[in-house]
């Protein structure tokens, strides 16, 4: 027989918290379903991209160092494609909660006995499930043209989780902005930032390719080697590496975009 | 008057104006470091990969200095200035002329602080002034056609749905041209879309004075299509602002 660690109160108090966030996770999630307008840019966007730099650089493809040993260029991008879209769709949680303390639902919510931590684990898993499912139409929507991911089956569900990560640590910081300023064009605002920061990494050209302070901002952007991650499991199948790349990298930057949520979120009871 | 006080919005709301000069030394920056090794194929018209995109952030600078005035006209709009505006005796085309100079003005900022701005970053004239007049021509040209297209949507949507709809369709016309690599890099559908744009051809013009020749240097062959294109789109799209001046009248 074993026996139960937590207390019969503290069991209806971790029940009663897993309730609360499974219903605001709920609800996060179907208000980014809700709005098909505000998600459809995530998806066609970088899909456009992908398109376009296909039909630019597929040239470079075996000519330039880092996509020498790469069958197409689309192939190669279907990783900044997965990252991007995510990117862009982040901004949509972080945009819902501004509205929500726009129009005081978050008053309401803090005033009401739930758990702090469930208010922003339900609000980022909504972005959560949507990155996931980004993932899951990129990866379908460019294999008419021939993108096959060689790690197989095992690599997809690696990049669909990968996406839902990515989402959940990225739409931590758009939840920092939104905690911290309740307007949804300051977190709009703040979206360039982090397109900026992809785009001073290896997602849409290799590292091996680039030179000078450049190559040497890609080297320190932890997001080089996340989408390098996802772009070895596309192109050369699983590795040990490349699993850690893809899952470890948007965990670690997670920690710290939840850690800067929480702590706004802290700061904003304080103003109360 | 109407210049003067677009003017003066500068140096009061500098905010509505600093995407539209941060937006393009961004974007020749990142482009000249993230795409450096397409200089490296063979026959690529210049050694520097910044002045291969500096002239795109040039185009892309002088057409969002003119979107940036249709921004601020559904501003006026919203605000209810315009009606006022309407309601003086001030001649029709002094509302469209306002708003263009002003944008020839903001473009003329832009595309100097690009200019230093890539200068600083490796870009260097292969044509010497004549090249750079190019630059600013075709910098110009867009701001004039953008100046256009802005206002006219701005007049016949009256609110911010508007401004998505200026810069969408602006993004899409300038991708889907040369804007990223040259006609002889591209392959599949955007070589046969960038043959047709008009965007490829004011790129041309701006793109002469930066690269090696043949594909490079100032003749009239890089600098009559692109010269047309201008003509062409800034005739359509000022009549495109005009009717919608008359529009909202109604």
């Amino acid at each position: 027989m074993t026996t139960s660690v937590l207390s019969a109160p503290q069991q209806h108090k971790t029940r009663d918290g897993l309730r609360q966030t499974y219903a605001l996770s709920k609800r996060s999630t179907l208000e980014i379903f809700r709005q098909p307008a505000l998600i459809a840019p995530s998806l066609i966007f970088p899909l456009f991209f992908a398109a376009l730099g296909a039909s630019s650089f597929g040239r470079t493809v075996g000519k330039v160092d880092g996509l020498k040993d790469v069958s197409s260029f689309l192939e190669f991008s279907l990783a900044s494609t997965i990252a991007q879209g995510v990117l862009f769709g982040s901004t949509t949680g972080g945009t819902a909660l501004a509205t929500d303390i726009q129009n005081g639902f978050m008053d309401r919510l803090l005033a009401s006995p739930s758990t702090r931590v469930g208010i922003l684990i339900g609000r980022l898993a909504g972005g959560s499930v949507f990155g996931a499912l980004q993932s899951i139409f990129f990866i379908i929507a460019l294999y008419p043209f021939g993108v096959r991911i060689q790690g197989g089956i095992i690599a997809v569900l690696i990049m669909v989780l990968s996406g839902a990560l990515i989402a959940m640590s990225l739409g931590g910081f758009m939840t920092a902005m939104a905690l911290k300023t309740g307007s949804p064009e300051a977190v709009q605002g703040a979206f360039p930032l982090i397109f900026i920061s992809l785009f001073f990494s290896s997602a849409f050209f290799p590292r091996e390719s680039m030179s000078g302070a450049y190559k040497t901002i890609a080297d320190y952007n932890p997001l080089s080697y996340l989408v390098e991650g996802l772009r070895v499991l596309t192109l050369q199948g699983l590795t040990t590496q490349s699993m850690a790349q893809a899952l470890l990298i948007p965990v670690a930057i997670g920690v710290g975009s939840f850690a800067l949520s929480l702590r706004q979120l802290s700061n904003r009871l304080a103003q109360l | 008057m109407l210049t003067l006080r677009a003017m003066r919005g500068l140096q009061r709301v500098p905010a509505t104006f600093l995407p539209t000069l941060a937006m393009p030394i961004f974007q020749a920056v990142a482009f000249a470091g993230t795409y450096f090794a397409i200089t490296k194929i063979p026959n690529f018209p210049t050694d520097r990969s910044i002045n291969w995109f500096i002239s795109l952030s040039g185009c892309m600078g002088g057409a969002f200095s003119g979107l940036g005035l249709g921004f601020a006209a559904i501003r006026d709009i919203e605000n209810g200035f315009m009606d006022r505006l309407r309601m003086a005796p001030t001649p029709r085309a002094a509302l469209l002329l306002g708003p263009l100079l002003s944008a020839l003005a903001r473009t003329f900022i832009v595309l100097s602080t690009v200019l230093v701005v890539g200068y600083f970053f490796g870009a260097r004239p292969t044509q010497g002034l004549a090249g750079i007049a190019m630059f600013y021509l075709a910098g110009f040209g867009l701001a004039i056609v953008a100046t256009g297209w802005g206002l006219g949507i701005a007049y016949r949507f009256r609110d911010m749905r508007g401004a998505a709809l200026m810069q969408l369709t602006l993004f899409l016309v300038m991708f889907t041209s040369s804007a990223q690599a040259p006609m002889s890099m591209m392959q599949g559908w955007l070589l046969q879309v960038a043959r047709v744009n008009p965007m490829t051809n004011i790129l041309r013009l701006s793109r002469q004075g930066f690269l090696n020749p043949p594909v490079g240097g100032v003749s009239w062959e890089n600098t009559w299509g692109g010269l047309l294109a201008i003509a062409v789109l800034g005739s359509l799209t000022i009549c495109f602002a005009y009717r919608g001046l008359r529009k909202l009248e109604r």
